[in-house]
């Protein structure tokens, strides 16, 4: 692939990351927006898995609405459908043969959503809003697992309307990650529990949190033999913490790291910390991403303990970030996340700002020399319009 | 009706009694999602209270408040840990610590009383709001302190309450003097009967002082000239410290109150000094302590894998390389070795005096944080204070959803 060539990697135009003179905090990174972006924050966003051909990216966002865009090897992205709810969509998620994408909603409900007819209908009922939403695909069972804010944690057989099974917890269900045959589930209070599906699923362990803050993200992280091994956990302080769930040595191997946090070396300003909102492990290279208040997104190897790459800023709290199946392409959305509520925000209109087109730049990743970074980015203008943005990254063979 | 009855008879005991009474309803409904073990009608409720604490923009956050804690006193019956009721007390209490609105509100006053309850010294917390002027221009205030009064036996302080209460013009006033006549009528039940039994045990005066004769569930009195009356601790809805039950049995002497008081029989009254009224900081502390520790470091031991004296202590390895010869009469090498050098004290060393967590010193450290704003090394950039405004914690989406709930109310509202 040598489309942007191997030496130097600043830039196509001259307008390189680092030696850009003009900030442009809207879009820093200079990437492709996503056309017809949604009204809304983005809460979360979702790569279709390997079995589907091509890629095609779902986001959920507060404006109800749920959408579907395919993402072009061009990396220009066509939208393609969208379905709605009754409320603001708080997680998606696909299923493992790539057919159906599943939507929780602050509804109490969560519906099935069939890409060929383009029908969705109701698969799960809660008593609270749904935070959560999973595919679980075991060898003898299959289903989908929810956690809500009520207070419970069930696993629904599509076809029926009542749960498989509920499984209580203590707190409210905050954030959760599944990879076969492991669950996590992150509560209110600083509750961690880990779940195990085999057979059917049933709580594994209760963990002290490692961090002292309120829980924010979680994401599980596999070993060379590609098993879940342990998980990734964000709060809202700007730390993640990285436990290993049957490590060799816990003290050695568990530890956590400060992140989004501003003013680091300043000690006579104060030190801005920022939650973290999400985290992302590549699915290749099991590096992990995560995505921040304070509008950067930054790139850590968790085996190294380095950082790897920490991006601008953009002029947003970045919201949800994920993978696409082989790692080549990262997609973040840049939106309001509401972690400091102004009362007018987001109810007034504010002049829309120019979507700039957006040129590719490429530039040499420190660790992996191999790759190169395209990155197209995601912005929300108060409530007008939301670009999705994504980079792309492609492996140089 | 009757089945709820049933529910009712058989849980007495676990029903904390409320002044004004429970509404039965309430109270059998309460009980009877006990007995089903399904409390998401409860968790959703609460839920919504505590959105509704942090959405409230209007112009009486205090009534949000009063409802939620109303309805949790009357959803947990027995009070206790989940009914979160102390945490709410306390959180409502320093909520609205600074704002001199709502000093003479009953409904505040009635939290403050709530939270003084649960207390293990009540009269701690009334001389606090007597100094910042909390409730001083509403008769229950001077009631439940002199009842505090009464109960500890002090009648003359207790009379000295509702004087107070005159004094300062308390409202309603019918209410105080009612109150106060009940206290007086108590007050010469009293002592007529004691000096009934005076009487009537003059021959038994030759020990001066004699192991208190107990009546089941009655009052403790002494013989002889003591006038001193043993505190009665029986569980009510306060939080009894320790200290106190233990001293029920020994001999009598006059200790009512906390500070220490040493008997001078030339003073007439024993009317124990009160602290002055100075300006107090911050309240007084509401938990048993024994259950609110902070996790600390337990001790400070180090295991050593060296010890000091030079002698290798080494941990046993896990997988040996090589087969070790271990003769039958040996014990098996499953015993460690004793990683403790017993001269090196480490595992004896003082636990760290783990900072008590009290009230007093969250108060003292919130104000002391709003003093120091800008100040601060590290700054949260979000909303802590919604987050964590009421008694269970919010997450972004919870307050959002929140929002989003209320613009939908009201737009439907607007639409119908």
């Amino acid at each position: 692939m040598s489309l942007f060539g191997t030496s130097s990697s600043f830039g196509t135009g001259g307008t390189g990351v680092f030696g850009s003179t003009t900030t442009d905090s809207h879009n820093p990174m200079k990437d492709v927006e996503v056309t017809s972006p949604p009204d809304d924050s983005i809460s979360c966003l979702a790569f279709s898995p390997p079995s589907l051909p091509g890629n095609f990216l779902i986001g959920g966002s507060w404006a109800n609405d749920v959408r579907c865009w395919e993402v072009q090897d061009n990396g220009q992205t066509v939208p393609k459908a969208q379905q709605m709810h009754t409320g603001p969509v708080l997680d998606v998620c696909w299923s493992d043969d790539g057919s159906k994408v599943f939507t929780a909603s602050c509804d109490k409900t969560a519906k099935m959503w069939d890409l060929n007819s383009n029908q969705a209908m109701q698969i799960a009922q809660h008593d609270g809003p749904i935070r959560t939403i999973h595919w679980i695909k075991a060898p003898n069972y299959s289903c989908v697992m929810t956690g809500s804010w009520d207070k419970t944690l069930k696993f629904w057989d599509t076809r029926s309307p009542n749960p498989m099974m509920s499984l209580q917890m203590p707190e409210r269900c905050y954030c959760a990650d599944v990879v076969y045959p492991m669950a996590v589930v992150a509560t209110a209070e600083r509750g961690l529990i880990v779940y195990q599906l085999e057979n059917q699923p049933s709580e594994f362990r209760r963990i002290d949190s490692p961090l002292k803050h309120q829980h924010r993200c979680v994401a599980i992280f596999k070993d060379k033999q590609n098993k879940p091994t342990g998980f990734a956990l964000g709060s809202i302080e700007g730390r993640v913490a990285i436990h290993y769930i049957n490590p060799p040595n816990p003290a050695k191997d568990n530890f956590t790291f400060k992140c989004h946090r501003s003013n680091g070396t300043n000690t006579t300003t104060p030190q801005d910390i920022y939650a973290v909102n999400a985290i992302a492990f590549h699915p290749v290279h099991g590096t992990l991403a995560t995505v921040g208040s304070d509008g950067r997104f930054s790139f850590w190897d968790k085996d190294a303990r380095t950082k790897l790459k920490t991006s601008e800023q953009l002029d947003q709290p970045i919201t949800a970030c994920c993978f696409n199946h082989n790692g080549n392409i990262f997609a973040y959305s840049s939106s309001y996340d509401w972690s400091k509520v102004e009362r007018h925000l987001a109810w007034r209109g504010v002049p829309c700002m120019d979507q700039s087109g957006g040129h590719r730049v490429l530039w040499m990743h420190m660790f992996y020399w191999s790759f190169f970074f395209y990155y197209t980015w995601l912005s929300w203008d108060y409530g007008l319009r939301s670009p999705v943005l994504f980079s792309v990254i492609t492996c140089c063979s | 009706m009757a089945e709820g009855d049933v529910e009712w008879e058989l849980s007495k005991e676990n029903i904390q009694p409320l002044r004004r009474g429970r509404d039965i309803s309430a109270l059998h409904q309460a009980l009877s999602l006990q007995q089903e073990a399904s409390n998401s009608t409860v968790c959703q409720h609460r839920q919504a209270f505590e959105a509704e604490l942090r959405v409230n923009d209007g112009e009486d956050p205090l009534d949000v408040w009063d409802r939620y804690i109303k309805w949790t006193v009357q959803t947990f019956p027995q009070g206790g840990k989940e009914s979160n009721i102390s945490v709410l007390l306390e959180r409502a209490i320093t909520r609205f610590a600074e704002e001199k609105k709502y000093y003479n509100d009953s409904r505040y006053l009635d939290i403050w009383l709530k939270f003084a309850e649960h207390c293990p010294d009540p009269l701690d917390i009334f001389r606090y709001m007597q100094s910042k002027g909390i409730g001083v221009l509403l008769s229950a205030f001077y009631i439940a302190w002199s009842e505090e009064y009464e109960r500890m036996g002090n009648y003359k302080k207790a009379d000295c309450m509702y004087q107070e209460g005159f004094k300062c013009g308390a409202e309603p006033r019918e209410k105080l003097m009612q109150f106060h006549r009940s206290l007086q009528a108590r007050v010469s039940r009293h002592v007529m009967s004691a000096i009934a039994d005076q009487d009537s045990s003059e021959e038994d005066d030759a020990m001066e002082i004699e192991e208190p004769q107990r009546i089941t569930l009655g009052e403790l009195k002494t013989r002889g000239k003591k006038k001193a009356v043993a505190p009665i601790n029986r569980t009510g809805n306060r939080v009894i410290k320790n200290p106190r039950g233990l001293q029920m049995n020994a001999p009598l002497g006059p200790v009512q109150n906390s500070c220490l008081m040493v008997f001078d029989e030339n003073k007439a009254s024993f009317v124990p000094q009160e602290p002055k009224p100075e300006s107090w900081m911050a309240l007084p502390s509401s938990r048993a302590k024994e259950n609110e520790q902070r996790p600390d470091k337990w001790t400070n031991i180090k295991m050593p894998q060296k010890s000091r004296f030079g002698q290798v202590i080494r941990a046993p390895p896990s997988r040996p390389n090589f087969q070790p010869f271990v003769e039958e009469c040996d014990l098996p090498p499953t015993m460690t070795p004793c990683k403790i050098n017993p001269s090196v004290n480490l595992v004896l060393s003082a636990r760290k005096l783990c900072r008590e967590e009290t009230p007093l010193k969250r108060l003292q450290s919130h104000q002391q944080q709003q003093r120091d704003e800008g100040r601060a090394p590290e700054q949260s950039m979000y909303c802590k204070e919604l987050l964590f405004s009421g008694a269970t914690e919010f997450c972004f989406e919870e307050l959002r959803a929140e929002r989003f709930r209320q613009k939908y109310r009201n737009r439907e509202g607007s639409d119908s």
